[in-house]
Order: C-alpha cells, then sequence, then structure tokens
C-alpha cells in the first residue's frame, strides 16, 4: 500500500531566531533552499558540520500527538503552531521517518530525504518550553534536499516516487 | 548561555520625538495581539543593519500585553546605532526586536523603593514606577536631568505617575537641585534603592549607597564600566571536555572559543547584554563586563569582554 499526503504550511525565516513566517507560496531551488529562508541565504543556526538542510519537513500528525499530551514527559504540555516548531513544511498523511534516502513529489518539485532531522535544545530554549526536546525525539521530520526545483503552496499533494 | 531568544519583525505604530534629542517608538506585532510579556526593568534587543545590536529598556506599562515602548536617544558620537534610528524609523517602519530579558527586575517586598534616573536612564526606572503604583507599593522617584527643555518623558511621568511620588531636579534650577548622597544618607527599614544613567550620574550614586546593605542596591548601566586600562594579555581557556584554547592579546574570548568551533550566542559584544555568558569552573578572570553581579561573578564569565590571567577553566 502506498500513500498519499498534503502541504499544509509553508514557513521560512530569514536568520537564526526570527519568527517563522507563513508562505502563500514559496520558491523552491534545486540544490540551495526556499528563497528567503535562513539555509537558503546561510544566516541560519546550525552545527558546523557540513549538512542538509535546504528544506525540512514535519508531520502535521507529530504537532497533534503533542497537543493531546504525547509523549508523556513530567512536566511538559505543549501546543506546537506550524509556526513555532521551525520546520519549513507542515505535512499530513505521508510517512516522513519512511523516506530517508527516498525521493518524493511536493506540488511540482522533487525533494530527497537526506536524513532524519535531530531536535535542538535551542528551540526548547527559544520557545521556552522545557521538555521540547525530548517531545521531539525520533519524530521531528525530514532534512531534504531539492532535486527538482519549482513553486509550491500549501494544498499541494505530496506522492511518492521511490517506492 | 543565557537562552536563545525569538527575533520578531515588529511593526513601529507610532514615533515621536522628545526633548533631548530622544525618539520614542511604539511597537507592535503585525499578526498577533499579545507580546512576550516583560516585567519591569526588562530590555529587548533591537536588530539593526549590518548585524548590529543595540538594547533598549522597555518604558511602557508591562501590563500593556500587545505594546512595547522604548526610547531612543540619538547619541552622535556613539557607534552609529541610534542614529540609525532616527534617521531611518518612522511609523510604519518594520523593526526586528528580540523577546524581553531582564537583569534589572524588581525585588518582590513591600518596603520602600527609591528610584533614582539620570538622563535616559528613566527609560527601566519609568516602568518601575509604573508597576510600583499599580501595586500600589510605596515608592519615590528621583529623576535628574540637565535641563527642562532636554528631558524627555515628562508628559508620559506627568500623566501615569502620582505626582507625590516623583520629583524631578534640573542642574539649571537651583530650587529643585537635590544632593543624591543625602537622598541616600538614611536607610529607611527593607528599603532597596534601583538606579540607572549615565557614567558619572552611576559613580555618583554608587558611592553614596555604599553603606547600604549587599542586596538593597540595584542597577543598570548602559556601557561597561571604565576598565582600569591595562593592555589586554594573552591567556588560556580550558574547556570543561580538556581541550584548550589560546586566546592572543589581540582578539576576545569569545572570538578565540569560536574560532575552535565551540557554538557561542552573542549579542551586544560589548559586555552589557549577557547573552554569551557561561559557567566558570576555575581561574583568575578579569570581568569587564556589566552584567554579572559580585556573587555571579565568582562563578560566571562573559567572553565578550572579559579576560584572565594564565589559565582560565569554562563549563564549555
Amino acid at each position: 500500500m502506498t500513500w498519499r499526503g498534503k502541504l499544509l504550511h509553508v514557513h521560512i525565516a530569514p536568520a537564526a531566531s526570527y519568527e517563522m513566517e507563513e508562505l502563500a507560496q514559496a520558491q523552491l531551488i534545486a540544490g540551495q533552499g526556499i528563497v528567503g529562508d535562513r539555509y537558503y541565504l546561510g544566516t541560519g543556526t546550525y552545527s558546523a558540520r557540513p549538512d542538509v538542510r535546504e528544506v525540512t519537513l514535519i508531520e502535521a500528525e507529530v504537532l497533534d500527538a503533542i497537543a493531546q499530551g504525547e509523549p508523556r514527559i513530567p512536566g511538559f504540555k505543549a501546543k506546537l503552531a506550524p509556526e513555532d516548531h521551525r520546520r519549513n513544511l507542515t505535512t499530513r498523511g505521508v510517512p516522513l521517518s519512511h523516506l530517508v534516502g527516498k525521493r518524493f513529489r511536493v506540488g511540482e518539485t522533487i525533494l530527497r530525504a537526506a536524513r532524519m532531522n535531530v531536535p535542538c535544545k535551542y528551540i526548547e530554549e527559544l520557545l521556552g518550553l522545557p521538555g521540547l526536546y525530548e517531545g521531539l525525539l525520533n519524530r521531528s521530520g525530514l532534512n531534504c534536499t531539492i532535486e527538482v526545483g519549482g513553486v509550491i503552496r500549501p494544498g499541494d499533494l505530496i506522492l511518492p516516487i521511490d517506492e | 548561555m543565557a537562552s536563545p531568544r525569538i527575533i520578531m519583525k515588529l511593526t513601529v505604530t507610532a514615533a515621536r520625538k522628545e526633548p533631548g534629542d530622544v525618539l520614542v517608538i511604539d511597537l507592535k506585532h503585525p499578526r498577533k495581539p499579545v507580546l512576550p510579556a516583560f516585567e519591569a526593568g526588562s530590555h529587548v534587543d533591537v536588530h539593526l543593519p549590518e548585524g548590529k545590536v543595540r538594547q533598549y529598556s522597555l518604558c511602557g506599562d508591562p501590563t500593556e500585553l500587545g505594546r512595547y515602548t522604548i526610547a531612543v536617544k540619538r547619541e552622535n558620537d556613539g557607534r552609529g546605532g541610534s542614529a540609525w534610528i532616527h534617521e531611518t524609523i518612522a511609523v510604519g517602519s518594520t523593526l526586528p526586536v528580540s523577546a524581553p530579558r531582564n537583569h534589572f527586575a524588581l525585588k518582590p517586598g513591600e518596603g520602600p523603593t527609591l528610584l533614582l534616573a539620570g538622563g535616559i536612564g528613566i527609560t527601566p526606572i519609568l516602568a518601575m514606577a509604573r508597576a510600583l503604583t499599580r501595586q500600589a507599593k510605596p515608592f519615590e522617584l528621583h529623576y535628574f536631568t540637565r535641563s527642562r527643555a532636554l528631558t524627555p518623558l515628562l508628559a508620559a511621568i506627568g500623566s501615569d505617575l502620582p505626582g507625590g511620588n516623583v520629583r524631578i531636579h534640573f542642574d539649571d534650577e537651583p530650587q529643585t537641585r537635590q544632593n543624591i548622597a543625602a537622598l541616600l544618607a538614611n536607610r529607611s527599614d527593607d528599603a532597596q534603592t534601583y538606579y540607572c544613567g549615565p557614567p558619572g550620574f552611576m559613580a555618583v550614586v554608587g558611592r553614596a549607597a555604599q553603606h547600604w546593605p549587599k542586596g538593597t542596591v540595584h542597577f543598570e548601566t548602559f556601557q561597561p564600566p571604565e576598565f582600569d586600562g591595562a593592555p589586554p594579555e594573552p591567556f588560556v581557556i580550558e574547556l570543561a571536555e580538556g581541550r584548550v584554547v589560546e586566546v592572543s592579546a589581540e582578539t576576545t574570548a569569545l572570538a578565540a572559543l569560536r574560532a575552535a568551533g565551540v557554538p557561542l550566542m552573542a549579542s551586544c559584544e560589548n559586555g552589557v547584554c549577557g547573552t554569551c555568558e557561561c559557567a566558570m569552573l576555575a581561574g583568575q578572570p578579569i570581568h569587564r563586563d556589566a552584567v554579572l553581579s559580585k556573587e555571579a561573578r565568582g562563578h560566571r564569565f562573559i567572553p565578550c569582554v572579559s579576560r584572565a590571567t594564565g589559565v582560565l577553566k569554562l563549563d564549555l
């Protein structure tokens, strides 16, 4: 059985620590990132290791679970708005953690999942939400490269290429 | 490391010139009705072009949830930040502003509070006076300025604070003058003092309050205190993991740590904001910041300006 998902939100931030801003449409540049985003502009906060961060994605299902109190971490209860999680694309119906190494379509673009995203303490401190780091462990989404660029919009279909 | 803070692109909803070359700016969020909360004494980082960052105290009412107010004095021989703001910012402008941080908080308690402001140092003090007024706590505000015609925020003080709690002292109106030492000579039980102003004012109040008990005198400076003038000497930082980072006389500890791959946030790089603060495990520091309390100087370190003799062990 295959899957078929949807793009719910697109967010960018102009530089590290800046609030995320929602876009009605976004331009993805192959091999670079989302026009206007910190990783496209080279103004993000990230470790010095060479790595892929052209586009980051997270599942709306994870945000739903966190809002319902899962996982149960003492003292942690958070409702994470799509603009708070600091990933670029919020998806529904896409098994992100199954896609490492595979290509998939977002609207007219093609992304390749490079690695699982790893949460950082930085976001926990930035948002003042202790426990968020643990709450996102193993499910904080995907880091992708852009193989074919183009324009994407909320509502676009997300479809598998490599099954 | 001090926590990072979210940066918001706020909209300027009012910008008015006040006496003394001061621009009072109201800021609101373009999409959210409520801004991150602040307490009296808090400041925000204002992010200017070319990566410059300046700290400004919030002088509005902390119970106004949707608005920040800052007052920016134009410092023509400063580093260019205030001049840029005066020349560029108008109603409708966008200004990137961090969530607030407070190094100058009012202590809880019922005792009387003495608030002393010199010039533009009125900004955090005014927020404190607003909070104390709202809490119906006893306070006295003394505002020291050169001349009535050069004094910002007089209208706000007149309309928002109970007149009986406020005394304004103009250098050029002898009948309004107040001797600061006399003001601080007798401390009533439980009293706390808070003061902010230019370096000369800070020195006078600091001397006059020397006999007040530890923990009852609180201040905030806009510039780091003048240091001893000794030329910088090279020293060595040992990291918690054991690695050693050499700091030459020509560079800062912050720059040397970053070059060695230690990720450190920083903001003012001038020893006043506390962003790059880190824990110190051992060594002989030469503190040159204006953030750390006397107590904190035993175990904290501000690497953007402070140095050390010999080997300094940091918890990094």
